[in-house]
């Protein structure tokens, strides 16, 4: 549906054509440049959003953890920010880089309270709300100054996969491996932690070390869906607990199951923010907001 | 086996918590730690769990000295449930109770073996959690995760179970009846070491009683209730 349907409808034939082959000029370039990157970035951005997610949610014992609720992608965006307004111009690996660095300060901080005993999980989120509205605010004032008013920073405030190609997506995929790679090595701790550290050390789970790597992935996960789509909220929060609701309570299959969930929530959130107000459209984060906020809502009333 | 404390001391910020703790502790045995809130129980059931590393003084289980060991090696001998447990978010009773046969060691996606499953099985029956296996433990009673929090602890079936004040929320009957559960484990074979209030019970089921006062043993031996309130301070 991403590839085929838009502004110019392609059939099964022309699709699979402009697939295949070079023939129609317009539509390989549709598909290939326009479209494809689009999707690829959506799926990727949903994968690491639903990851990030997954691995706070556990390793805080907290069942509002996401990304951007904990403030992870606040430093994010404030280089994305900068970068906008021309104060840094690294090209796009130096971009993605300083990205996953300053989500990783983000986390950083998020670390240093999810450590204290007894912090409550929603003092930690209200915690991360506040590093984000402050990251928000600064992101917002930097390119205020820097008068940039056209639909880019609305775009990147708001989480779009508008007008992405693939140099935005490439230099992702190896940060991505490496937060895979890095939530890879304690997934099988994850649910002794929902025990609390004592009970959790006890039992050999390494709960320290476990947070430390949850909270470092989350963080270049979440750094890294900022640097390609921008403030997409709530799909960190909203996946883990859908994906709970498929296979159970068991951490080790939400997390698996949470990269493609994640994925497909956030494609199918961009196809509707491209296409049910076509020509134009809205940011995804306007659909993952509509599905998140009222989810937040309800474990928030649980949590407090 | 045993648990063998030499002159275990614990200091912080220059108070001294515990003060030469020597005593030894059997398996095949129900000892039940004594004393005041503050006396420094929790505290010793810290250190013997391995959260906690003494301020000087030895910790031996069996021939090993804990000092040289892993905490994951620690946690092969020793299970402990804490006072200020909090229910784990969503989890079932039975969950909670297959988390106890986790193994730090184990392939990620380690599956339960028999044994597992007739440990966990034989652990909520003996803690009556059959019934409530499927609910969610944190929309239990109080007494109700108590008791979850016991199948938990039997079905790791280490060598020790140290549980502080996991027995002091329940009523009176099934306290009761949690203390028989006990003194049958550690007929079996385990060493059960057990903070608590409850001196009747204690004198009733304990094969063995240390009262710590200030952080000092001032009674070690058998369970005499007139002995242990003689050497104990008032507000016990």
């Amino acid at each position: 549906m991403g590839l085929a349907m838009g502004p110019v409808k392609l059939d099964v034939h022309q699709l699979l054509s402009a697939i295949v082959s070079g023939d129609d000029h317009v539509a390989h370039v549709l598909v290939w440049d326009l479209r494809l990157p689009r999707v690829a970035a959506a799926l990727l951005v949903g994968a690491c959003l639903g990851v990030a997610g997954c691995l706070l949610q556990s390793s805080t014992r907290n069942p509002l953890g996401d990304p951007q609720l904990f403030g992870l992608g606040g430093g994010a965006a404030v280089v994305q920010a900068l970068a906008m307004a021309g104060v840094i111009g690294v090209g796009a690996w130096g971009l993605f880089s300083l990205s996953v660095v300053a989500s990783l300060i983000g986390a950083g901080i998020v670390l240093v309270f999810a450590s204290r005993q007894g912090i409550s999980p929603a003092r930690l989120a209200l915690i991360g709300v506040s590093l984000s509205a402050l990251a928000a605010a600064t992101a917002t004032g930097i390119l205020a100054e820097a008068r940039i008013f056209s639909a880019q920073p609305l775009n990147f405030i708001g989480g779009s996969f508008a007008n992405l190609g693939w140099q935005d997506v490439l230099p992702a995929l190896p940060f991505l491996a490496v937060g895979l790679a890095l939530a890879a090595t304690v997934m099988g701790n994850l649910n002794a932690m929902s025990l609390g550290d004592r009970v959790a050390a006890n039992l050999g789970a390494e709960p320290g070390r476990t947070r430390v790597a949850s909270i470092a992935a989350s963080g270049i996960l979440g750094g890294v869906a900022v640097a390609v789509a921008g403030l997409v909220g709530f799909v960190g929060l909203l996946v883990p607990h859908l994906a709970r609701l498929l296979v159970g309570h068991d951490f080790r299959k939400v997390l698996v199951v949470s990269i493609p969930l994640g994925a497909a929530v956030t494609l199918y959130a961009d196809q509707a923010a491209r296409l049910l107000f076509m020509p134009s459209e809205v940011p995804a984060g306007l659909v993952t907001a509509l599905l998140g906020a009222p989810l937040m809502i309800y474990v928030a009333r649980r949590v407090l | 086996m045993i648990l063998n404390l030499e002159a275990l001391s614990f200091v912080n910020r220059g108070a001294v918590i515990l003060g030469g703790v020597t005593t030894v502790i059997p398996d095949h045995s129900l000892t039940c730690l004594v004393g005041p809130n503050g006396a420094g129980k929790t505290t010793l059931l810290r250190i013997l769990s391995g959260e906690l590393k003494a301020t000087s003084g030895r910790l031996f289980v069996g021939d090993a000295d804990t000092s040289l060991l892993p905490r994951r090696d620690m946690a092969h001998q020793l299970s402990i449930i804490p006072q200020d447990v909090q229910p784990p978010p969503y989890l079932t009773v039975s969950e909670l109770v297959r988390l106890g046969r986790f193994r730090p060691y184990g392939a990620v996606w380690r599956r339960l073996t028999r044994q597992d499953r007739v440990a966990v099985n034989t652990s909520l029956a003996r803690c009556q959690l059959e019934a409530l296996s499927e609910r969610r433990v944190e929309e239990l009673s109080g007494g109700e995760q108590q008791r979850a929090w016991l199948a938990f602890g039997l079905a790791q079936e280490k060598r020790f179970l140290l549980l502080d004040e996991t027995l002091d929320g329940l009523d009176t009957l099934v306290k009761k009846s949690s203390f028989e559960l006990l003194k049958e484990v550690a007929t079996e074979g385990k060493g059960i070491v057990l903070t608590t209030h409850d001196l009747d019970l204690v004198t009733q089921f304990a094969d063995q009683v240390i009262v710590l006062s200030s952080g000092k043993v001032v009674y070690e031996g058998p369970a005499n209730a007139d002995l242990i309130r003689h050497v104990s301070p008032p507000s016990l």
